[in-house]
């Protein structure tokens, strides 16, 4: 047996986000127990329709959530139960919402710093109409083995370790949320656990005393003795007194008190709960609480360390005396299934990776490329082509090849709004198009005929010198095999009007001490394609390649040079378009010429 | 609950009609030799001038001076502009007009479990605090209103006759409608006085409790409450309030000059019976502290430093009780990068660490506490295997 929460408990939770962990917590527990999840519906009007997804072992179980407590308790009419989640500043409405409900008999409030007067207000108002109103402040109500309404328990090792499993003699009330742990734990250790315990909250004037749930207990047999965690201020602890020493009780009391430190403070000085503040005539301190429970004949140990042996004392008599007999535990318990990083941790199971990259690592604080911290690089004096270098090569290049890459990126970044990736960009912006998608725009002209002939250049340039070809050879397998030669050849520039990109790039990197073998080559084909035709010049497509090539980079990543030039002046003309306000633009008539059929009569759809 | 000057809280009952006398609360003397020329009154009465601020025996430290005229009261007030008691600098002073009276009377009402109870009394001043069995009550339930007629019988009760009975009802009726529309917890007025002048009653002093937790219905009180404990906040204890305001969970945190054995316990209820302990076994708090509800891990960072900073000290005391839904590893995660970082600035010399825990994570969070020994702390980690607070014990065991 137990009181207020049982197996018959069935629980509407109030609120968002904080409800949704407790139904978590409240899911564990009646795995454990093996009973249905006792979470029924959760009432949150910004929700209402939704359902919250509540883990139960290892699956998932889809609880509805509703606008009112009305509509929650009409789906469910076993609802019985309300846990209130609610910010302090509504959970008055919500908890006299559930109180009015005619299913509801037993309401736990969660929210802390509800004012005193609401508080009062829900109390009265659960005594009138003969119902429960717990709290506010309150960690929740636990039954062993039967029920658990909120987070009071912790996590599910606890619930083993505290065996809530199964039931014990037990009854205990605090006010402390962190203490009810504490003390369900001490009587699992020193006695043979507990029935139920109740969380009644901090406040100077929780809903329910400890008088209403000490009558309760001693109506319930199973319960033998009950520990009840106090502190100074209030007359809770006098009123258990009081009801305690009236007549002769069938359940023994056991009792703490907390705040003797009060009395060696400075004075005035009051800290803990919002509850735990001494009243104006010395009344509610700890000690005339102690002594009221002493003079009404409960136990009371001297300090809390001394509880647990009390309570052991106490457990050792009710053996003896024959009215509980030594518990019997379960053989087997349900173990709470683990997450995969759980079990991964513990080297419980193997999972098969999906991806495997070997560029980069964000699992740390930082990044890190091909192993290297980004802030270190930084700090070192790396700048973005050694990055690009780690990512796209994984390798550190050297300060030279840094500088020829920067070249190559500051030379490829912009080429005026007319070309096919920057028009289409502009004229995405203009469309009012966002950033990414028309930058999008633009990339997507990148292919064959612009930007696109990076790769290709340095695949053919380098497969030529790799085979020592010759000029006539390579030009001769290009037509036979592939066509034109990627890299060759210019829609405007010419040998008269040559490509300043293209003699600034071959200038720097001629003077520099390295081979370049690719170079040479490209060089010589231009010669000769050139001397054909006066546009059949080494482009800057294949003069990047042919250099990129010698450097190292590997053929796949070369097109990658280009992109991400391009994507710094294509940035641009977007930002450029939004911030002249450009209007939506369109092609005049006269820019079309109009090939297609003239205007005829449609026959008739057969 | 939350402690309000005497200036606001005459606001407050001059809002819902109590006469109170008439006042100023002035930051120089300045200040107020120019509202005394733009006021009849403070030219024409006699006054009083208090500092304004949390201070208990100000009559002792000369805080209070009565019966003077204009010149006096600003004399008075650049007397006590920029005083300095204990940590408290005077920055205010409220000067009021003195009341000629003869009699003088008892009001209050408080809060009780099951509602409150009005308190009124035919003497006042410290009279009535000798004469305690002369305070009468009226006892109402939550959500109910006093009848005039119950007011009444109280006043009569109380050995008012005649017309001052219906007076003192009617005063007592006012005090309960400022007490319940304000969510106040206690107002008292002591002394009320019969004003010679009208007959009207006034109320001479104030003491006002409201309910900080009702703040957010309340847009008007535009007042900062004041520290309870006679006073002011320091520096440390206002910048955890600050982080405590902001957070989910709460950090608190109050200074104990000269003692030598500091707290960072978890939770409300564990953190007093901690302290309880230390005062048992004959140490000395350094301060109070405590974390709960799950707080951001560097939100304990700021609480673990202050508690760190506090002078003399020579045990720490990180206890807790097995938590429900508190993340151990995280806040064990806050509590190690504020010790790690007092470390690094010279602190935590010849400091014993004592750790004392369980919940969510208890294992993780146990053993990172451990390891801070391969740091070089002293430091002495315990699990839900050791009671409570017998790291107390063990902590003060060469006392």
């Amino acid at each position: 047996m137990s009181i207020l929460a049982n197996k018959d408990t069935h629980v509407v939770i109030q609120g968002g986000q904080a409800g949704v962990n407790a139904a978590r917590r409240m899911a564990e527990f009646c795995y454990l127990i093996k009973r249905p999840l006792n979470v029924e519906a959760f009432v949150y009007p910004p929700d209402a329709g939704k359902t919250n997804e509540i883990p139960y072992g290892s699956g998932l179980i889809a609880i509805p959530v509703y606008k009112s407590i009305a509509e929650a308790t009409k789906h469910h009419p076993n609802i019985n139960t309300s846990l209130v989640y609610i910010g302090a500043d509504r959970a008055m409405k919500g908890g006299m919402e559930a109180l009015d409900d005619p299913h509801i008999k037993v309401v736990s409030m969660i929210t802390e710093g509800v004012p005193e007067k609401d508080a009062k207000l829900l109390g009265a108002h659960a005594r009138k109409l003969g119902k429960v109103f717990n709290g506010p402040s309150s960690i929740g109500i636990i039954s062993a083995g039967s029920c658990r309404l909120g987070v009071i328990g912790g996590a599910f090792d606890n619930l083993v370790l505290s065996k809530l499993y199964r039931e014990g003699s037990f009854g205990v009330i605090t006010k402390s949320g962190g203490l009810s742990n504490e003390i369900i734990w001490i009587c699992s250790q020193f006695a043979d656990g507990i029935t139920t315990a109740i969380g009644i909250g901090g406040d100077a004037y929780p809903g329910t005393d400890y008088v209403s749930y000490l009558e309760m207990f001693e109506n319930d047999p199973q319960t033998k003795a009950v520990v009840i965690v106090g502190e100074m201020g209030g007359d809770l602890e006098e009123r258990a007194a009081e009801w305690y020493g009236a007549k002769k009780r069938r359940i023994k009391l056991i009792g703490v008190v907390s705040g003797f430190c009060q009395e060696s403070l400075p004075k005035g000085m009051k800290f803990g709960h919002a509850g735990a503040k001494e009243g104006m005539k010395g009344e509610g301190s700890a000690r005339s609480k102690s002594d009221a429970l002493k003079k009404a004949g409960a136990i009371v140990p001297p300090t809390f360390g001394a509880l647990g042996p009390a309570i052991k004392e106490t457990y050792q008599e009710l053996l003896k005396s024959g009215q509980v007999k030594e518990p019997v535990e379960p053989a087997v318990l349900p173990r709470l299934p683990k997450s995969i990083e759980e079990a991964m941790k513990a080297d419980e199971v193997m999972v098969a990776p999906l991806i495997r990259t070997t560029i980069s690592d964000d699992r740390g604080d930082e990044p890190c490329y091909d192993g290297y911290p980004a802030s270190e690089l930084i700090n070192k004096g790396y700048e973005i082509p050694h990055v690009i270098g780690l990512l796209w090569d994984k390798r550190l290049i050297s300060k030279q090849e840094a500088e020829i890459i920067k070249r190559i990126m500051m030379l490829s970044a912009d080429h005026g709004p007319c070309v096919s990736g920057a028009y289409a960009t502009i004229l995405a912006a203009c469309a009012g198009i966002g950033l990414s998608q028309a930058v999008a725009a633009g990339m997507i002209m990148i292919g064959p005929r612009f930007g696109g002939a990076v790769t290709d250049a340095g695949r053919f340039f380098k497969y030529a010198v790799d085979n020592k070809m010759s000029v006539d050879d390579f030009l001769a397998y290009m037509k036979k095999n592939h066509g034109p030669v990627p890299g060759i050849g210019h829609r405007v520039k010419s040998l008269r009007n040559p490509d300043k990109r293209v003699k600034e790039l071959v200038g720097y990197v001629k003077s520099l001490p390295i081979k370049t073998p690719c170079l040479d080559f490209a060089l010589e084909v231009e010669k000769v394609t050139a001397a054909k035709k006066d546009n059949l010049i080494l482009n800057v497509d294949g003069t990047m390649a042919a250099v990129l090539v010698d450097i190292g980079f590997p053929i796949d990543s070369l097109n990658g040079f280009f992109i991400l030039s391009r994507t710094i002046g294509l940035i641009g003309h977007w930002v450029d378009q939004k911030r002249q306000d450009s209007r939506l633009i369109r092609l005049f008539d006269y820019l079309v010429n109009y090939a297609a059929p003239k205007r005829r009569e449609v026959p008739p759809l057969k | 609950m939350a402690k309000v000057l005497e200036g606001p809280g005459m606001g407050l009952m001059k809002k819902w009609g109590i006469a109170v006398p008439q006042y100023v609360v002035v930051t120089s003397a300045d200040e107020l030799a120019k509202l005394g020329q733009a006021n009849e009154w403070m030219k024409k009465s006699k006054l009083v001038a208090k500092a304004h601020e949390a201070l208990g025996s100000r009559f002792k430290l000369g805080l209070v001076k009565v019966g003077l005229d204009l010149n006096g009261a600003v004399a008075a007030t650049k007397e006590m502009i920029g005083r300095q008691v204990g940590s408290i600098t005077v920055t205010q002073v409220i000067v009021s007009e003195m009341i000629p009276h003869k009699e003088e009377y008892y009001c209050a009402v408080k809060s009780t479990r099951e509602g409150s109870e009005i308190l009124v009394a035919n003497c006042g001043g410290i009279e009535v605090e000798s004469n305690w069995d002369r305070v009468k009550r009226l006892t109402l339930d939550v959500g109910q209103q006093p009848t005039p007629e119950g007011l009444e019988k109280l006043a009569k009760d109380a050995g008012f006759s005649g017309a001052l009975a219906k007076k003192m009802a009617e005063f007592a009726g006012k005090m309960f409608t400022c007490f319940d529309n304000e969510d106040a917890q206690y107002l008292e007025v002591n002394p009320v006085v019969t004003r010679e002048s009208d007959g009207e009653l006034v109320a001479l002093d104030a003491v006002t409790l409201l309910d900080g937790d009702a703040k957010f219905r309340h847009p008007d009180w535009n007042f900062q409450f004041a520290a309870e404990f006679g006073r002011a906040y320091s520096r440390d204890e206002m910048e955890v309030m600050a982080v405590d305001s902001k957070i989910k969970g709460s950090v608190k945190f109050i200074e104990i000059p000269g003692g030598d054995t500091a707290m960072l316990p978890a939770g409300g209820g564990a953190s007093v019976y901690y302290s309880d302990a230390v005062v048992a076994r004959g140490g000395k708090l350094a301060n109070y502290a405590e974390y709960s509800g799950d707080p951001p891990d560097w939100a304990v960072e700021v609480l673990t430093e202050k508690v760190c900073s506090l002078p003399g000290i020579k045990n720490i005391i990180v206890g807790g009780a097995i938590a429900n839904f508190t993340d151990v590893k995280k806040t064990f995660g806050g509590i190690i990068n504020g010790f790690r970082k007092a470390k690094s600035e010279g602190k935590l010399k010849q400091v014993r660490i004592w750790v004392r825990r369980g919940g969510p994570r208890e294992k993780e969070g146990l053993d990172a506490m451990r390891a801070l020994k391969d740091e070089g702390f002293d430091i002495n980690v315990f699990d839900r295997n050791t009671p409570l607070t017998d790291i107390v014990d063990k902590a003060l065991q060469n006392k």
